[in-house]
């Protein structure tokens, strides 16, 4: 890294010295690039001596604090418990994810502070990270050492481009072995072609415009602000026509949204079903709230293909000429960086609409309805409601089925009756592949795992994706593209079944709770090494997850230290800001 | 001589100066606080204060204007807000990339375009100069990025299953992965200035592939920049082939070309051994400053073909708001116009010694 | 250019048919022939952008598919949002004209008054005017506008503003080289003499004499401008999505290249040609103008 440094002073920015006339003033050598903390390297030699069984926090942590877990800790080496608050029907699907893989202590001890571990993570997984040639695609080697099945291709190549039409020509013309989301008009030239095979993918997702109700941003103006009124999101929600988006602007294989959560989930689509669209209806609900007239806002989007959203401005537009249409509402595109935006959203200060979408990580309410409107959840949508919250709590903690439907219901019909959102559409999507590919998948989670794939009678298995991944430490990402590369990398105690939705030991050989549900112990794989061959233990488990826990941790940094997906899955961090 | 770079050094000293003080000025014009303009609107107010006293954005503006000099001069160009990593580390990846494809477009448009020109001026008037001008001017006109996409369409889809089909993206095929200069040499062990000399020329995947012998990356690194090259270098050629059309006219119709003339020499050995040498001198000169439509034009061509060059990165670093990134390069990027500008100049004095004396 | 040493009392007569021997000369020009042909029909377009266009550019039509290819009825196909390809085309004609003279014509005049106080001003002024025209002179002109634009935030007044920012230096240039060639001439001094203001110098003696390179300056950088905002809008930072620019239209359906091509081609097209419209006109005003080009 600090290489580049010493060059650069010869090649680029040595002319100001010349030009100055200051001669060889300062020298190249020495000094770290950014912090002067940085630990020395990392020592990878598994560390030997008596197991000091982890305990996190020392004391288990006082529930009122709003999270799930109370206490996690290490029995001995092979054991850990994780002490709930709350009993979790859907606890082994959520360790399954990807954002919930065990690092090991000292890459963590020593990689965090520098960012190595975004770049280079230490895993378990059956591919380990070769060269991040940034820009261009990432390489992997198989893990020599990986506990289950071998990989199949010796190499897996992780490219992107954002063109689905680049992507088929990529595998058309052989550089690629299999492609994420198809175009939309492709499909058939897929099917047609007998050098290529076609994977259709259920729409476990859900494509949604969202309202932000109180924009977190200081000294901002709620007089007069309209999507503070519940009036007007419910005329919005009346007042587009989503047949018409789905028929016309989705791929195949598409459905309008009756919910927010896919059909295809347990109770999902218990309540009423979402408002019929009615122009006439709409505008008149809008007049009683005030604005006959309709207003102007902002519409907010990222220019990022995702298996909900295949045509992001393309549908921004037209959403903007229903809005002017049958509401005269008039909506301005904001088009932001894909980061930018997420990262805008999740801090409410996207003032007035926004386009963004969801895909399943597993396939249960609590990943949909608790992620967008629960206690966890970001300020994506301004304020709270607090009837929604509520019955989300008593769905995630209820393990009987009868009790879980009634809390769905109720959530369901105060989502329809607040409208934080409108949900759009179900999108369908495929994944493609060369057609002497086996064992292909197009996982409905966009999970899919590469060691089981067999390239043909190539030993490099080629995979082109949408985006580059953002970073490669999971804990603290949260689009599919960086998810889908750790999956390789890194294991959780806990996988999903292959091309499938259910939640599969990994590192646990089983994880089992006891009679009500909020201690659950995990008995784990012994003998498993990590890349740099440290041993995997228990105490990795702890630390893994403390550091995303508890916001004082002194490693809770990740790469802009947000953790996502931990307080949206486990309800709080530990030790949370003073909320502003 | 000495004098003239002496002078020419001086000169380009308030300039650069200029040029430093713009880009320092750039975050620092943005609206509002500059901490959370350039980290986000999340950044707490401790990760502001750590942010101010780094950049010493709590001084008054001459003395951040020193710091920040001060920082330059020790090669440090910040820490990308987004890849949290040195700006310094990036641009070492992806210059690179860059400079091949402006390298080797700089070449074609030379040769194409220089040899446009003389058809042009010997054949004056005639079908053929007509042509060759509208063609370079149909050059300037077409956008590189309509240009990119139409070859890549071309090359990519409707010549796909003809020798002619040429990848529309990336640069190497999947299947290859190219050593390095170091690796291939042998020389694993080297460390220092030259190893990174050696890194940052083995990503020129051409140049890698023709010193190391690795004859398959080479060629299939060709094959993949034919497109982008043949896109980029057009308004360059369109330049350098009417720059050299009117200046190799104007040199015709002097003097001692007539006197080479009315000793019996041909017209081709008079083009060529007399008219062209001096006509080239201004050629050098647009040669150089082709340079700032080529580094344009390399972005858009980098976006259109997928390459992650500097204009990939500068156009990635607009869309995350990430201004350090804009900073680091963009001043690179000037920096280095200025360097080359500089070179030409010199080339140029040095050549035609009237310059030197005025 | 024999008006610009010629006595006051002449200089007044010569104007009109130097205009005429240049318009001549302009229009016997075949380069200028055809840019003045494609310009015609770039105003046409523009100009009567609603009467020759059948919808409206942000008419979504309801009895067409998405991104169908040419047809009678639509001659450039439709967009992805149902709209008619021609008709946004046509309009994009008048939002490249647009960009093309306000953008130069903001140049020109902040260039002009700068090149025009640092000749006549000289010293120090001068040397700190041409400085600055030089550092930014230093930068290529998108990567500066990319620099401007990313402080401005990106717009298509914003992306303008840019690129009318980054082309001052070449005007200010000019100006202060047509000052620089007329300040010693007899009949400024002479005005001088006479008790005339500076301003009244500038403006009444010493503009008017720089109008030429200024016009061949300007046309071309008409041709330079609509390209470059056309980059800026390719790359997301110029107009927004609604807008019939074409610079937009092609970078919002770059995606779709290999499957409905027309969507890029005629926007390319219309773009290719208009700025090498500019482009001929300007390099024929430029030769008409050049004795040692003549014949």
């Amino acid at each position: 890294m600090r290489r580049w440094k010493a060059f650069s002073l010869t090649m680029v920015l040595g002319l100001i010295v010349a030009a100055c006339g200051g001669g060889p003033a300062t020298s190249a050598s020495g000094e770290p690039a950014s912090s002067d903390e940085v630990p020395p390297a990392a020592s990878t030699a598994p560390s030997s001596g008596p197991f000091e069984a982890m305990a996190y926090p020392e004391e288990p942590a006082d529930c009122e604090y709003g999270g799930e877990f109370s206490q996690i800790r290490a029995v001995d080496e092979s054991t850990v418990e994780f002490e709930l608050c709350y009993p979790d029907v859907a606890f082994l699907s959520k360790i399954a994810f990807s954002s919930f893989a065990i690092h090991d202590t000292a890459s963590l001890e020593n990689d965090m502070v520098n960012h190595r571990v975004l770049a280079r993570p230490n895993g378990t997984g059956p591919y380990m990270i070769s060269e991040w040639i940034r820009g261009d695609r990432i390489i992997m080697q198989a893990n020599p050492n990986y506990w289950g099945d071998a990989p199949i291709a010796q190499t897996l190549v992780f490219r992107w481009s954002v063109e689905a039409a680049q992507r088929l020509v990529e595998l058309q013309s052989g550089e690629v072995d299999g492609i994420d989301n198809v175009g939309a008009t492709d499909f058939e030239t897929v099917e047609n072609d007998a050098n290529l095979q076609l994977l259709e993918r259920e729409g476990l997702n859900t494509f949604y415009v969202g309202f932000n109700n109180h924009p977190k941003i200081d000294g901002f103006d709620m007089a007069d602000y309209p999507f503070a009124n519940e009036q007007v999101r419910q005329a919005i929600a009346m007042g587009i026509d989503r047949q018409r988006i789905v028929d016309e602007f989705m791929p195949r294989g598409s459905v309008v949204a009756s919910h927010f959560t896919p059909c295809s989930i347990d109770f999902a689509c218990v309540g009423d079903e979402w408002y019929g669209f009615d122009a006439t209806a709409a505008k008149a609900m809008l007049a009683d709230a005030g604005y006959p007239d309709g207003f102007e806002t902002n519409l907010y989007l990222r220019d990022v293909v995702r298996p909900y959203l295949p045509e992001p401005t393309v549908v921004a537009q037209e959403i903007v000429d229903q809005l002017k249409t049958n509401l005269n509402i008039t909506a301005t595109i904001v088009v932001q960086e894909s980061g930018t935006f997420i990262d805008n959203a999740d801090a409410g200060v996207l003032d007035g609409m926004h386009l963004l979408g969801w895909g399943a990580d597993y396939p249960d309410q609590t990943n949909f309805l608790d992620y967008h409107f629960g206690g966890g959840s970001s300020a994506q949508f301004g304020d709270k409601f607090d009837d929604i919250v509520e019955a989300l709590q008593v769905g995630a903690s209820s393990p009987a089925a009868a009790d879980r439907e009634a809390a769905y219901t109720d959530a369901n019909n105060a989502v329809l009756e607040h409208v934080p959102m409108v949900p759009i559409s179900h999108a369908g999507s495929a994944a493609a592949y060369k057609a002497d590919v086996t064992d292909a998948q197009a996982s409905p989670l966009t999970n899919e795992q590469f060691a089981v794939m067999g390239p043909g009678d190539r030993d490099e298995f080629v995979w082109m994706q949408n985006a580059e991944p953002i970073g490669l430490y999971c804990a603290d990402e949260s689009d599919g593209e960086s998810l889908r590369a750790c999956d390789q990398i890194q294991e959780g105690l806990y996988g999903y079944e292959i091309g499938g939705t259910a939640p599969i030991p990994a590192l646990a050989e089983e994880c089992s709770p006891n009679t009500d549900g909020t201690l659950w112990t995990c008995n784990l794989r012994q003998g498993v090494t990590f890349h740099n061959g440290a041993t995997f233990d228990a105490n990795d488990v702890v630390l893994s997850y403390a550091v995303q826990w508890d916001v004082e941790h002194p490693l809770h940094i990740g790469r802009d230290g947000s953790f996502t997906y931990f307080s949206a899955l486990f309800g709080s961090f530990l030790n949370p800001p003073a909320a502003e | 001589m000495l004098r003239f770079i002496a002078r020419r050094l001086l000169l380009s000293v308030p300039v650069l100066l200029g040029i430093i003080f713009l880009v320092f000025a750039l975050p620092r014009l943005l609206p509002g606080d500059p901490c959370r303009a350039l980290l986000g609107e999340r950044a707490t107010d401790e990760i502001c204060d750590a942010f101010e006293v780094r950049y010493g954005l709590d001084e008054p503006i001459p003395i951040q204007f020193g710091i920040y000099v001060g920082q330059l001069a020790r090669g440090d160009l910040g820490d990308s807000i987004r890849q949290g990593r040195p700006v310094i580390e990036i641009l070492g990846e992806r210059l690179p990339v860059t400079l091949e494809l402006a390298l080797l477009a700089l070449l074609l448009a030379t040769i194409v375009g220089i040899t446009l020109g003389v058809l042009s001026a010997t054949r004056r008037n005639s079908p053929v100069d007509v042509f060759t001008m509208f063609i370079a001017n149909a050059g300037v006109s077409i956008p590189v990025f309509v240009l990119g996409l139409v070859l890549a369409w071309l090359f990519g889809v409707v010549l796909r299953d003809t020798p002619f089909a040429l990848p529309p993206s990336g640069r190497l095929s999947a299947a290859l992965v190219p050593q390095t200069i170091p690796q291939a040499w042998g020389m694993e062990g080297l460390t220092g200035p030259l190893r990174d000399i050696l890194d940052f020329v083995s990503n020129m995947f051409v140049i890698n592939g023709l010193v190391t012998g690795q004859w398959a990356i080479l060629g299939d690194a060709l094959r993949h920049l034919v497109l982008p090259v043949v896109a980029l270098s057009t308004i360059p050629m369109a330049i350098i082939a009417r720059m050299t059309r009117s200046s190799l006219l104007d040199v015709m119709g002097l003097d001692y070309i007539r006197t080479a003339r009315a000793k019996g020499l041909g017209p081709r050995p008079v083009v060529l051994r007399h008219a062209l040498r001096n006509a080239l001198l201004p050629v050098v000169t647009i040669i150089g400053l082709s340079l700032g439509a080529l580094t344009s034009g390399a972005i858009l061509t980098e976006t259109i073909f997928n390459l992650a060059g500097v204009g990939k990165t500068l156009t990635e670093a607009i869309l995350g708001r990430d201004y350090i990134v804009i900073q680091g390069v963009t001043l690179v990027v000037a920096l280095g116009y200025l360097l080359v500008n500089l070179v030409v100049d010199v080339s140029y004095a040095y050549l035609d010694p009237r310059i030197r004396l005025s | 250019m024999t008006a610009v040493t010629a006595p006051e009392g002449v200089r007044r007569e010569r104007p009109a048919s130097l205009w005429r021997d240049t318009l001549g000369t302009i229009a016997s020009q075949r380069s200028a022939q055809v840019g003045l042909v494609l310009l015609t029909i770039l105003f046409t377009l523009a100009i009567f952008a609603p009467i020759i266009a059948p919808f409206e550019p942000t008419q979504v039509l309801r009895d067409v598919s998405r991104r169908e290819g040419p047809s009678l009825a639509h001659l450039m196909g439709t967009d992805a949002n149902f709209r008619d390809l021609f008709s946004r085309v046509v309009f994009g004609a008048q939002t490249s004209l647009q960009i093309g003279f306000v953008t130069v014509g903001f140049a020109i005049v902040i260039g002009t008054v700068l090149g025009a106080i640092a000749g006549y001003a000289g010293g120090a002024i001068d040397n700190i005017i041409m400085r600055i025209m030089d550092v930014f002179l230093a930068f290529p002109a998108l990567v500066l506008a990319i620099a401007i634009v990313t402080v401005l935030g990106p717009g298509l007044i914003n992306a303008m503003l840019a690129i009318g920012i980054v082309s001052i230096p070449v005007y200010a240039r000019v100006m202060r080289a047509s000052v620089l060639s007329v300040r010693g001439n007899d009949y400024i001094t002479a005005s001088r003499a006479l008790g005339e203001s500076s301003t009244g110098i500038l403006f009444r003696r010493i503009l008017p004499n720089s109008l030429t390179p200024l016009i061949v300056q300007g046309t071309l950088g008409i041709a330079g401008a609509i390209l470059e905002v056309a980059a800026l809008s390719f790359l997301g930072l110029g107009a927004d999505p609604t807008t019939a620019e074409w610079g937009q239209m092609i970078g919002a359906e770059r995606n779709q290249v290999f499957n409905s091509p027309h969507l890029i081609l005629f926007p390319g097209l219309a773009l290719a040609l208009s700025v090498l419209g500019f482009n001929l006109l300007g390099d024929g005003i430029r030769d008409a103008l050049d004795p040692r080009l003549n014949r």
